[in-house]
């Protein structure tokens, strides 16, 4: 069969989103019990009753970081059509590791049901979408090292697809450990970690045209798989917090970028006039 | 309907299925797979005990043997291939066969090639599979490379890799990624699909929820969707993976194609984590948006393969959101669930089920639901019960609907 050599330069590139709503939260696992049915701001809709008894802690996490960031919003937001993808890092452990101590010396009937819905990657994603009440696609993405490129490509790829799939608004929520838990022999955790959760609303910059804060350009290299340094979520979550938080806090921002693991760069900027008159 | 209007058909270039590859309990190929789901031949059978002991279920769709991966698509060889995990081998044998059947094995590094890989619980099988080996992987306070990074390193694929997770739906939302990476020339091939294994933890999981079939004096017999005597699904493990092209630059090449993936809709229930909901109106909105994306309408579907699972509730809203989409068609379009023959590959039942449509476009044949004795009347569908029908098929749909209300729907059209 014949072969085609491979395609050379950028296609279609900037990709440009606004960052319309934003929050990080952090809290140490010993805190997280407590925040499983309290603790999110007064203005922000209210979750079902008991809504995250199970749930994972970097899914009760990362719903603290979206109610925040939509108290962060000065008018009540209509979120049915809105898109989640929630991109975390080994969710789950904890409960696996005390399931399956359980489960050896106690044979399957000691098997949660909970375990695999509450547990598993489409978790946070799904507690967003049914909590909160957001109808358009909820996905889990990544669940490792990577989790930040994954999450951001991925809303990339909604908000700039072509056709009904197509989303306007997507919240993006991307959890992890500073430090991965460390467990005892019956899955007991020995350390207490702080655990992170960055959420923030990115639109299509046409559907975000009052919002004057920040963009996103992302630029895809064709050319693909530039040497990387080795890269932890706890690092580039501090990394993309800190950025998030500076743009908050000062006039000049400074230019925060993200290098992809198979080539490319988002990178955060303030708005400009020349985004928006773009958008328009 | 709002969005939908808004949006309106894309103009794009159609993206095409170049590839193939299979592991399933039904057969380890295409051909395979199409031939047992066309002879309506099941896949269910009684698992070896040992692990699974102490499981109260010992019967599921399990895939026998994993054949090993085309040598000229993957640099492992035998001993490496067999020294890997059992959910690392059901992922790395198809993908290569994909990527052979694309005329690709030898180009995976020259070319952009992409890979989204639908898993939905890697952590949980990887830390049980080493627990169960007397391993303490679960234990130690690290964070390991994922699978989807470990399979593009495998491959030498240079192109974006992401793992995509809604629960049974996960694989179908790979494909529908890889299609908007072409859609925007990120990469110039992607292998998209999906697949899960069997595990002591899982099955327990669902037998205590409730959610699988009881029938195990008859593992055959036990997958009945659509049926008034259902009792819930049985599991299986397996799945499928696709190479996506472009349709010129598949046709410049000469590659063969098996389909076109035309559609996809996606939606969420925002109703529970766990049950199904029993409002059609977002099930319905996905499948309407497939039809759009598509560009084709309701009476223009040949077949509709069915996500039915066999559980009394969620096989009862799937019908009435087929009903709900497709109007006054769906007294006439065909509707299967091939997890009556295979089980339910969850990661993997999304991909797998678009296998089942590319052998009803490829075949001109629908397979059949097994088990379909006495169609439940809150079920109401043209229903192709037991035995495959001969029927021309132009376009097929294929629905799936995960854990967190996500609900998804790809259309397949004839190459």
């Amino acid at each position: 069969m014949p072969s085609l050599p491979p395609t050379a330069g950028p296609v279609r590139t900037p990709y440009l989103v606004a960052v319309t709503a934003r929050a990080t939260v952090a809290a140490r696992l010993a805190e997280i019990p407590a925040l499983r049915d309290s603790g999110w701001p007064k203005s922000t809709p209210a979750l079902p009753r008991r809504f995250l008894r199970h749930a994972d802690e970097q899914t009760v996490v990362g719903m603290h970081a979206v109610l925040a960031a939509i108290a962060t919003i000065p008018e009540p937001l209509e979120r049915e059509g809105h898109g989640v993808i929630a991109a975390s890092c080994q969710a789950g452990r904890i409960a696996a590791a005390q399931t399956l101590v359980q489960a050896k010396h106690g044979g399957g009937v000691t098997v949660s049901t909970q375990i695999v819905p509450q547990g598993s990657l489409h978790s946070l994603a799904g507690a967003v979408s049914v909590g909160l009440g957001m109808r358009g696609p909820n996905l889990g993405v990544s669940g490792g090292p990577h989790a930040l490129s994954e999450g951001l490509l991925t809303a990339f790829s909604w908000l700039h697809g072509a056709g009904p799939t197509a989303c306007d608004t997507v919240w993006l929520v991307i959890t992890g450990w500073d430090d991965e838990p460390a467990l005892d022999a019956d899955g007991r955790p020995t350390t207490d970690p702080v655990c992170r959760g960055v959420a923030f609303a990115v639109s299509r910059v046409a559907a975000a045209l009052s919002f004057g804060g920040q963009q996103m350009t992302l630029e895809y290299d064709p050319h693909g798989n530039s040497e990387n340094p080795p890269v932890t979520v706890a690092g580039s979550l501090h990394s993309f917090a800190s950025a998030l938080a500076a743009h908050d806090s000062s006039a000049a921002p400074p230019a925060w970028s993200h290098h992809m693991p198979w080539g490319g760069d988002v990178r955060l900027t303030a708005a400009t006039t020349a985004h928006r008159q773009e958008a328009a | 309907m709002d969005a939908i209007e808004q949006h309106g058909q894309a103009d794009r270039e159609p993206v095409m299925i170049t590839g193939v590859g299979v592991v399933s309990p039904v057969g380890n190929s295409f051909s395979e797979a199409a031939d047992a789901l066309l002879a309506g031949r099941s896949g269910v059978r009684s698992i070896d005990p040992g692990p699974f002991a102490r499981e109260p279920v010992q019967f599921a769709g399990a895939v026998t043997d994993i054949p090993p991966p085309d040598a000229a698509a993957c640099p492992l060889d035998p001993t490496a291939f067999a020294a890997l995990p059992r959910l690392d081998q059901l992922c790395v044998s198809p993908i290569a066969a994909a990527l052979a059947d694309a005329g690709l094995a030898g180009e995976r590094s020259s070319r952009r090639i992409g890979l989204v890989l639908g898993l939905g619980a890697e952590h949980l099988k990887a830390w049980e599979a080493d627990y169960l080996a007397d391993g303490g992987q679960v234990f130690a306070p690290t964070c390991s490379p994922t699978l989807v990074q470990r399979l593009a390193s495998v491959f030498g694929l240079t192109g974006s890799a992401v793992t995509t997770a809604a629960a049974c739906a996960s694989s179908g939302y790979a494909m529908a990624l890889g299609r908007s990476w072409l859609d925007a020339g990120w990469v110039d091939a992607c292998v998209v699909g999906g697949c899960d294994t069997l595990s002591p933890t899982s099955l327990a999981a669902f037998y205590n929820l409730r959610a699988l079939s009881r029938r195990s004096d008859d593992p055959t017999k036990a997958s009945r969707p659509f049926d008034r005597d259902r009792d819930g699904f049985v599991m299986g493990e397996g799945g499928a993976f696709f190479v996506l092209e472009r349709k010129g630059i598949a046709a410049d090449r000469g590659a063969q194609a098996h389909g076109e993936l035309a559609g996809v809709g996606m939606s969420s229930d925002a109703s529970h984590m766990v049950a199904p909901c029993t409002d059609p109106v977002q099930a319905a909105h996905a499948i309407t948006m497939a039809l759009h994306d598509a560009g084709v309408a309701p009476e223009e579907i040949d077949y509709v393969n069915a996500h039915a699972a066999g559980t009394p509730v969620g096989d009862a809203a799937e019908a009435g959101a087929i009903r709900l989409a497709l109007g006054a068609a769906a007294d006439r379009v065909p509707v299967s669930s091939t997890k009556s023959m295979s089980g339910h590959l969850v990661s993997g039942a999304a991909a797998f089920e678009a296998v089942a449509c590319l052998a009803a476009l490829t075949r001109q044949a629908l397979p059949p639901t097994l088990n379909l004795d006495h169609p439940d009347e809150a079920c109401n569908l043209n229903h192709v019960p037991h035995v495959a029908r001969l029927a021309a098929v132009r376009v097929a749909a294929s629905n799936s609907f995960g854990f967190g209300g996500s609900n998804l729907c790809l259309v397949l059209r004839a190459a």
